[in-house]
């Protein structure tokens, strides 16, 4: 049998009980939406930072010297052959390219702002490549106006050109395809280059954990994905991430 | 959200956050059967069975609040428990399923009412059947008429009286008279319950436990809280529910505790309104009726709601294209028409309330495994799954005579699970084969 001594330890127990639940409830009232903001605002630290990271990643890694030159000379030639049409598109594309690159600081852009960018990209690699390179852009036509985090379609396109199709000769097919997958985004990047060509996976693997980290900083870990794809008819990255609009 | 459009009735128009979801929880789960049978479990298993069936509580909501995130992932488009029912099984066991669904409905529905019931005979000189006329009528307007927005309104209220009760009497009472006189009191007039070393106690609370997972993970409201709380924020919702429902059955045992320390008792199942009559200040007698009368009203309507949107929804409509209109015209029908029936049958029966939570206990332990399965599986389920739950409870019937309800309640728990397991095994290596 218990003694007294234990029997008001069960009663202040049983009285103080509810009043702990009452301060639990009471203090979840008060504070929840402020933990909830400070939730949220280190996490738009975080993917602020992160995006400054990414941003400073592009410009010192992505827009490199060589490629900068290359396209230079490559402008420089259509002067001295004297085609003024191309040579006058090919500086206004490059024009569009750097002010997209220099003005983009927002945590998330449309596909179609993404897109537009790729293009002038392209377009600036088609005056280096000429008719060796083949590009294909699909998109559904519900994706346009769905959010993406900058520069992440973009990063494996430069990829792309940076592990395969500048390492080797002949003929270089891109392929970009954006659709709707149920509540998803599902972004694929396809090109010739096969397995061969990739010297460079960890490079490469650098690359895709950036954008895996951006994406988790945005969605939930379950429903993002990144994939390399090695085969011998090419290589694939297949990003998923879910369908949000700018609504 | 249109107010027109039946998804208002189900789910209001707000998504809740942490507070706000355990304040909705709250309100579902201190029922008349909290309110009722946990003294009655303080009696018969003396202090042990007291915190136990606290523990059985908070635990089934916290072990229900890591499936419920599995839910919120799973069927991230859904708003009750039939929807995913629907989408997971085949037609047979989609029917079974709903059939344990409309009977548990009733049962828990009838539990609360019975305890209204009571209660209005205590407290008011008049005829039951009156009384619970207008009780029910309330409880119509809140639930059936008024859906899950009127239900979150009043929540708020519901728990602020809940805790106002169950912190200021005891409070009260034991600053103005001491543990002492109590303590001798029970020492003098119930030594039983001072004894801890039970062994009964302890298969009565891992029943317990069984039953009021099977409970919580089969019911209806529940699951539509589910579907309101924001999905980053499930489980920590009903984890803290789970902690801070425990604290209420605790309180109400220490209330218990007043009311029999002076003598004996005659029924057990209204004692705990006894203390109507041994509370003196007139304040205190008029907020534990409020208390009393808010947490049943609140459970009833809750369970009312949710069970009128498993007839319209996941029943008639399955038969029948309806509108926004029909569907609201139907639910008016169904509510009053599950309130009349109610008025009936409480009229006429009066059983033992943990007799009937024991009883049910079957369907409740053997349900466990089946619903777990549905919930985590990924691919088609093998239509034997919700059938399993029925051969579960058929057997533990059979046994209750051989070894008693409790050791029968896990009898029924074990086939069911046998029985998912070997189909899961089978299914692995059915697919691993045909691969």
């Amino acid at each position: 049998m218990i003694s007294l001594e234990s029997f008001s330890i069960y009663i202040i127990l049983c009285v103080l009980a509810p009043l702990i639940g009452a301060f639990t409830l009471l203090f979840l009232f008060i504070f929840e939406k402020r933990i909830d903001l400070i939730e949220k605002e280190k996490k738009e630290i975080a993917i602020e930072r992160e995006l400054q990271m990414a941003l400073y990643n592009q410009l010192n890694q992505e827009i490199q010297p060589h490629f900068l030159f290359n396209t230079l000379n490559s402008i420089l030639s259509l002067a001295r052959l004297d085609r003024k049409k191309e040579l006058v598109y090919s500086i206004e594309t490059f024009s569009k390219l750097l002010k997209f690159k220099y003005q983009t600081n927002t945590n998330n852009i449309t596909v179609n702002d993404e897109l537009t960018y790729i293009k002038y990209y392209l377009e600036i690699q088609k005056t280096r490549f000429r008719d060796r390179l083949f590009y294909e852009i699909e998109a559904d036509e519900d994706v346009h106006q769905a959010l993406i985090i900058p520069f992440l379609i973009q990063t494996l396109v430069e990829n792309a050109f940076k592990h395969s199709f500048e390492k080797h000769i002949g003929e270089a097919f891109l392929k970009v395809t954006v659709k709707k997958c149920s509540q998803s985004i599902q972004v694929t990047v396809w090109n010739s280059a096969n397995n061969q060509a990739i010297d460079d996976y960890n490079e490469v693997g650098i690359g895709l954990e950036n954008i895996k980290a951006r994406l988790h900083l945005f969605y939930s870990k379950e429903t993002t994905s990144i994939n390399l794809l090695i085969s011998e008819t090419g290589t694939t990255v297949v990003a998923v991430f879910p369908y949000i609009t700018k609504e | 959200m249109n107010k027109q459009d039946y998804q208002f009735y189900i789910s209001g128009a707000i998504k809740l956050g942490v507070s706000f979801g355990i304040v909705s929880l709250l309100a579902r789960w201190v029922t008349g059967n909290t309110i009722l049978s946990s003294p009655e479990t303080l009696l018969k298993y003396g202090m042990v069975g007291g915190i136990g069936y606290s523990l059985m509580g908070a635990l089934s909501l916290i072990l229900f609040g890591m499936v419920a995130k599995r839910i919120r992932q799973s069927f991230p488009h859904h708003l009750t428990i039939g929807d995913v029912l629907r989408q997971k099984l085949n037609p047979s066991g989609y029917w079974y399923m709903i059939c344990i669904l409309l009977i548990t409905s009733l049962d828990s529905i009838f539990v609360q009412a019975m305890g209204a019931a009571i209660l209005l005979h205590i407290v008011f000189p008049i005829p039951i059947y009156l009384g619970m006329l207008l009780f029910l009528f309330v409880c119509f307007l809140i639930g059936g008429m008024g859906g899950m927005q009127r239900i979150h309104q009043l929540a708020s209220v519901n728990v602020t009286l809940i805790f106002a009760a169950v912190i200021i009497i005891p409070v009260y009472f034991y600053i103005q008279n001491g543990v002492h006189p109590v303590f001798e009191g029970i020492k003098l007039y119930h030594p039983y319950l001072l004894y801890f070393q039970n062994t009964d106690a302890m298969l009565f609370i891992m029943t317990a436990i069984l039953i009021g997972f099977g409970q919580v993970i089969i019911d209806r409201s529940t699951w539509q809280r589910v579907f309101l709380l924001k999905p980053a924020k499930v489980q920590l919702t009903f984890t803290l529910a789970g902690f801070i429902w425990m604290t209420i059955p605790l309180a109400l045992s220490s209330l218990l505790m007043i009311i029999i320390y002076s003598g004996s008792y005659d029924n057990i199942t209204s004692l705990l309104f006894e203390l109507i009559n041994r509370i003196q200040t007139t304040l205190f007698v008029f907020l534990f009726i409020l208390f009393c009368f808010s947490a049943i009203s609140a459970a009833i309507s809750s369970e009312l709601q949710a069970t009128t949107v498993l007839i319209v929804r996941n029943i008639l409509q399955v038969f029948l294209s309806l509108t926004n209109r029909d569907k609201w015209n139907l639910t008016y029908l169904t509510s009053g028409f599950i309130c009349v029936l109610l008025l009936v049958v409480v009229s006429i029966f009066s059983p033992s309330l943990l007799e009937l939570l024991f009883f049910f206990g079957h369907m409740y332990a053997s349900l466990i495994i089946p619903m777990l399965y549905i919930i985590l599986s990924k691919g088609p389920i093998h239509s034997i799954i919700p059938f399993s739950s029925l051969i579960g409870m058929i057997g533990g019937y059979a046994f209750i005579s051989v070894v008693g309800n409790f050791t029968a309640i896990w009898i029924s728990f074990f086939i069911s699970g046998t029985l998912c397991s070997i189909v899961w095994i089978y299914t692995i290596f059915n697919n691993h084969f045909n691969k």
